[in-house]
């Protein structure tokens, strides 16, 4: 019996060790991966910012702004919901959090929500429960382009916004605050929320000429913009996924090896307890003989 | 001494160029517009074209390729472009390559209005870049 107790601890402990071995390769590979991740997303983020910005700037400044762009200009039936999610799993509670947050959202939402998937988890998720998804990609995020973010989602989801298909756009997807901690973030693309933007936003002290027109400055302002918003998102995501693997393989790898501790313990106090044994019989036989 | 002002290009995956300037002339929609210090303020968008500038500290042009884009003048003017290469960057067998794939889609249009759209401006993209390969259209001192 106890060389039964024996064999089975040993083993646990054999398995756990390859599992402690693959955590923390993957733990390594994540590392570096998002390494390489936060230098893009760092140079990105420097760059976008300007831009949205200066585009921001004209939005609030400018008068001829097309209504339908602004919040209040038309009335809301249906939003498309822009869910950004991994392709890969065992990065803690990345996706789930993301999904999470926008049920709670389509939940609050009367309308039928429009959904558009980057990143399969999130798509399998939704495609499983019969949610109409009109767009998806499913390339790793950290390879997509900027063209690939326009071809692919921006120019028909803001074609179906033009066409009045839909009426808001939502963006959920997660922040990179550290490589420690990552949040989930609710931001709406369109309609443009020119409100809550002019805190902060001084009045320009000069008028603005614009070219051709107002309109067509606009017509491709407003595409741009979104698509500068998902693409550092989309890069944003990304880098948070690869902080949540990493964080995630580093808490299972000490598990593991806290698992590994205990199990040798049990293993050792069970051969202990064997030899115990093996001399009592011993010491017990001597005695009956003598 | 000409009054300077800060020029940034930027495109998606970088910050093209970030220099003090005299003047810039970029292809907007409407033409060939150039800027210089204190001009007034505006936001235009531009159409695949040059980008040429008067770099302040060499007191001489440059020029690049821009794949339209649009250009925001205040105090100092930023740059927004898909694309931008300097004349070093610019691979001429590739742009040729890509005229003639473009005409050759316009040989048999399409009922589809934005491959039309998509060739016309991979026509113009790749002749600009051919252009700014040899130094620029217009030769600017």
């Amino acid at each position: 019996m106890a060389g039964n107790n024996m064999r089975d601890i040993k083993r646990r402990i054999k398995s756990n060790t390859s599992m402690e071995q693959i955590t923390k390769a993957m733990k390594l590979v994540s590392a570096a991966k998002l390494r390489k991740a936060k230098s893009i997303f760092d140079r990105i983020q420097e760059n976008f910012n300007y831009v949205s910005e200066s585009i921001e700037e004209v939005f609030h400044n400018a008068d001829g702004v097309p209504d339908e762009y602004l919040a209040g200009g038309r009335e809301i039936k249906r939003t498309a919901y822009i869910i950004i999610t991994s392709n890969r799993g065992l990065c803690g509670s990345f996706n789930s959090n993301v999904i999470k947050e926008a049920v709670t959202l389509m939940e609050n939402d009367p309308g039928e929500p429009v959904i558009i998937a980057i990143g399969s988890k999130g798509r399998d998720y939704f495609a499983k429960r019969n949610y109409e998804i009109c767009a998806e990609y499913m390339l790793p995020p950290e390879d997509i382009s900027f063209l690939d973010v326009r071809n692919i989602i921006t120019r028909p989801v803001v074609g179906m916004y033009n066409r009045g298909e839909i009426d808001r756009i939502i963006l959920v997807s997660t922040r990179f605050i550290s490589t420690l901690t990552q949040e989930t973030e609710t931001q709406t693309l369109l309609p443009l929320e020119v409100g809550e933007k002019n805190l902060g936003m001084p009045a320009l002290p000069y008028s603005m000429e614009y070219g051709p027109s107002v309109e067509e400055v606009f017509n491709y302002l407003v595409p741009k913009y979104v698509e500068i918003r998902l693409y550092s998102a989309i890069v944003e995501s990304a880098t948070s996924e690869h902080a949540a693997r990493r964080m995630a393989m580093e808490s299972a790898t000490d598990n593991a090896n806290e698992m590994i501790n205990e199990l040798t313990m049990n293993y050792n106090r069970a051969r202990q307890a064997a030899i115990t044994r093996e001399i009592t019989e011993i010491v017990g036989g001597a005695e009956a003989l003598a | 001494m000409a009054n300077t002002l800060q020029l940034e290009v930027i495109t998606p995956s970088k910050l093209f160029y970030r220099g003090e300037v005299e003047l810039v002339i970029v292809r907007t929609t409407e033409g060939d517009e150039g800027f210089m210090a204190n001009h007034s303020w505006g936001v235009k968008l531009l159409a695949a074209g040059e980008l040429w500038f008067k770099e302040a500290e060499t007191k001489k042009f440059r020029v690049a390729s821009l794949a339209g884009g649009f250009i925001d003048v205040k105090e100092n003017i930023i740059i927004f472009t898909d694309a931008a290469e300097w004349p070093e960057e610019i691979d001429v067998e590739r742009a040729k390559e890509e005229r003639r794939k473009a005409e050759e889609w316009l040989k048999f249009p399409s009922e589809d209005d934005i491959e039309i759209e998509l060739a016309r401006t991979a026509i113009r993209k790749s002749t600009v870049r051919m252009n700014v390969k040899e130094g620029g259209l217009k030769q600017r001192q």
